[in-house]
């Protein structure tokens, strides 16, 4: 009974997370941003975006917002004496919404601050947190940055648990990162985020993107972009990929949970029926027959495992958000998992504990007497 | 039809007719003959009881007496039926309704009531449920224990047990009781009941094989065989039995 229950109960809990984490990984993939165009510069010629694509690809029909990024990789950020490193990212305001941003603490970049290009910061959570910080002792504070002194004005929200990289990061006004640490051979942008309007075709906006870099970039025809262009069905595309690995992975999760747990319920029942030999050999002796002891351990671990398998199928359920919870994903037992782990213990159950009575009930009576 | 009580009753039908039972145990590549060739004959109404060392062979011999056991060799009929071309469910099926056991350790289903435990055989003989309430039940009251017949056997006594046992053994109405040391693990006081009950028995004119090495426990029986080494040393018939004869 408790071999079957652990079993059955460990598989479903198992799926269940691995689902949990599963769904959790394509909803952060969905969260990236809805209606999101992202330009980044392409094949062998890094600087390749200007601030002057950017305007061009804002003044297109379909095209709500437009976020260009001027990112300075790995610059040190210091706080008085505490030292971390994170990107720099100098953007307009419009990249709150076209990055979906969430502020925690303070605002995001103004129109204005970006025009007059002043030395104020936004940090990511994850930047913030490593100056060791919490986001309210932050605000007003200047920080260093390669040298630079910028004012805190805001902390964002994290873009969520595991993916750190989009946390430790520092926005600035982009003018003032093009003053301070620009490329002296001229201004390449690292990105342009571009948000697409509400009721504009995603597939159309993007057609006419790439139309307008080519001829800003004087690309003849038939020559490659010389530009990524990654939209949202390419986006959503990368996260099926990702979920068809990560179910594939789950299999054979559940294949080994199943493999391990049908072990645990065999080994338990066999052990049972062994302690039981002296039991066959009582029965034997007053006259039981091969078939009445057959018989009478089958319904027996039948009985067994379905009732170890429906209260481990219950327990399972139960016990799988709670293990979810203690690994940060949300995890819920699915009827699938549930059937499948209860039949499959329930088979495996009801072999061990009747095949091993078979093979006792063969015994000579004497020597089943005589075991122990 | 004459029946001894007890002693030897010559013109008795052989309950139990044995002919040169050998068993012959392979342990690896050496062979232990525990049992070379034993003839043996016990009539109806008869009590016999086979005395001996450890090793001597008796408990092996008690083993092919209740078909619990196949001999190497030798012929063993047992009530009219030769057990030698039977197979595994016909040999169940003898044990069933021609033998009653009562062992050493009592070997009671733990699990279950004295009642269940005492009606069990039936169930294997295929009687209705309440008939075999109702026959374990007289068996019961037979051995004096029929108030524990809701109790589970770790609830009972040693000697309360082995008298649940005789009761399982006599609720078949078979035709051979064996038993294997009944007193061997009970005290003075709890053997001397169960030896009363066996008394009882054997003057109802039931037929009993027991093996002990008590001599006290022996002389309880109409006959006496020895063992040694796997064969019989000799017989004495027992003085004290109370003699007569039933109709």
């Amino acid at each position: 009974m408790l071999g079957v229950f652990i079993g059955s109960a460990a598989v479903i809990s198992l799926i269940a997370v691995g689902q949990g984490a599963q769904a959790s990984i394509t909803s952060r993939v969905a969260s990236l941003g809805t209606n999101l165009l992202s330009v980044t510069p392409g094949g062998q010629i890094a600087g390749t975006l200007s601030p002057g694509d950017a305007s061009a690809i804002g003044s297109l029909p379909g095209v709500s917002a437009v976020a260009p990024e001027l990112s300075i990789s790995g610059a040190p950020v210091v706080l008085r004496t505490t030292e971390t490193s994170a990107p720099i990212v100098g953007t307009t305001s419009s990249a709150a919404s076209v990055r979906d941003l969430q502020m925690v603490e303070g605002s995001f970049l103004s129109q204005q601050e970006v025009t007059r290009g002043l030395q104020v910061a936004v940090l990511g959570s994850l930047a913030a947190s490593d100056l060791g910080k919490t986001p309210g002792q932050l605000l007003g504070r200047t920080v260093d940055v390669d040298g630079v002194p910028f004012r805190v004005i805001g902390v964002l929200a994290s873009k969520g648990g595991s993916t750190t990289s989009a946390d430790n990061v520092v926005y600035a006004p982009i003018t003032t990162v093009e003053a301070h640490f620009a490329n002296p051979d001229g201004v390449f942008l690292s990105a342009i985020g571009i948000s697409v309007a509400p009721k504009a075709d995603m597939t159309t906006v993007a057609a006419e993107v790439q139309q307008a870099l080519r001829s800003r970039h004087e690309l003849p025809a038939g020559s490659p972009n010389d530009f990524t262009l990654f939209d949202q069905a390419q986006l959503l595309s990368v996260a099926v990929g990702n979920s068809l690995v990560l179910r594939n992975f789950l299999i054979g999760i559940a294949a080994i949970a199943l493999l391990v747990g049908g072990i645990g319920i065999a080994n338990i029942m066999l052990v049972t029926v062994r302690e039981r030999t002296r039991e066959i050999g009582i029965r034997k002796a007053i006259g039981a027959r091969r078939s009445d002891i057959g018989l009478q351990f089958l319904a027996e671990a039948v009985l067994v495992s379905l009732g170890g398998g429906a209260l481990g199928a219950a327990a399972g359920s139960l016990a799988a958000p709670a293990v979810g919870h203690l690994v940060h994903v949300t995890a819920t037992a699915s009827p699938g998992a549930v059937v499948v782990a209860f039949v499959a213990s329930v088979v495996v159950g009801v072999l061990a504990g009747w095949l091993p009575a078979r093979q006792a009930a063969i015994l000579e009576p004497l020597t089943a007497l005589r075991a122990e | 039809m004459a029946e001894g009580r007890g002693g030897v009753a010559p013109f008795s039908s052989p309950v139990i007719d044995a002919t040169g039972l050998q068993r012959i145990y392979t342990v690896g590549s050496s062979t232990v003959a525990a049992l070379r060739g034993v003839d043996l004959v016990v009539r109806k109404g008869e009590s016999a009881a086979i005395m001996g060392p450890s090793g001597s062979g008796k408990s092996t011999l008690l083993g092919l007496l209740g078909l619990l056991d196949r001999p190497t060799a030798g012929r063993y009929v047992i009530q009219g039926t030769d057990t030698s071309t039977l197979d595994d469910d016909e040999l169940a099926a003898l044990r069933n309704r021609a033998i009653g056991f009562i062992f050493q350790a009592f070997n009671l289903l733990p699990a279950e009531s004295a009642e269940d435990n005492v009606a069990a055989p039936l169930l294997y003989a295929g009687v209705r449920r309440p008939e075999r309430q109702r026959r374990a039940m007289a068996a019961l009251e037979t051995v004096g224990s029929a108030d524990w017949r809701s109790r589970r056997p770790t609830e009972l006594s040693g000697g309360q047990q082995q008298r649940v046992a005789i009761a399982r053994a006599l609720v078949g109405d078979p035709g051979l009781i064996l038993a294997d040391e009944p007193t061997g693990n009970l005290d003075s006081v709890s053997g001397g009941e169960v030896l009363d009950v066996l008394d009882r028995l054997r003057d109802e004119g039931r037929t009993i094989v027991l093996i002990t090495h008590d001599p006290t426990v022996a002389s309880h029986a109409g006959r006496t065989l020895r063992m040694s080494d796997g064969g019989f040393l000799g017989e004495e018939l027992c003085s004290t039995e109370p003699d007569g004869a039933g109709a």
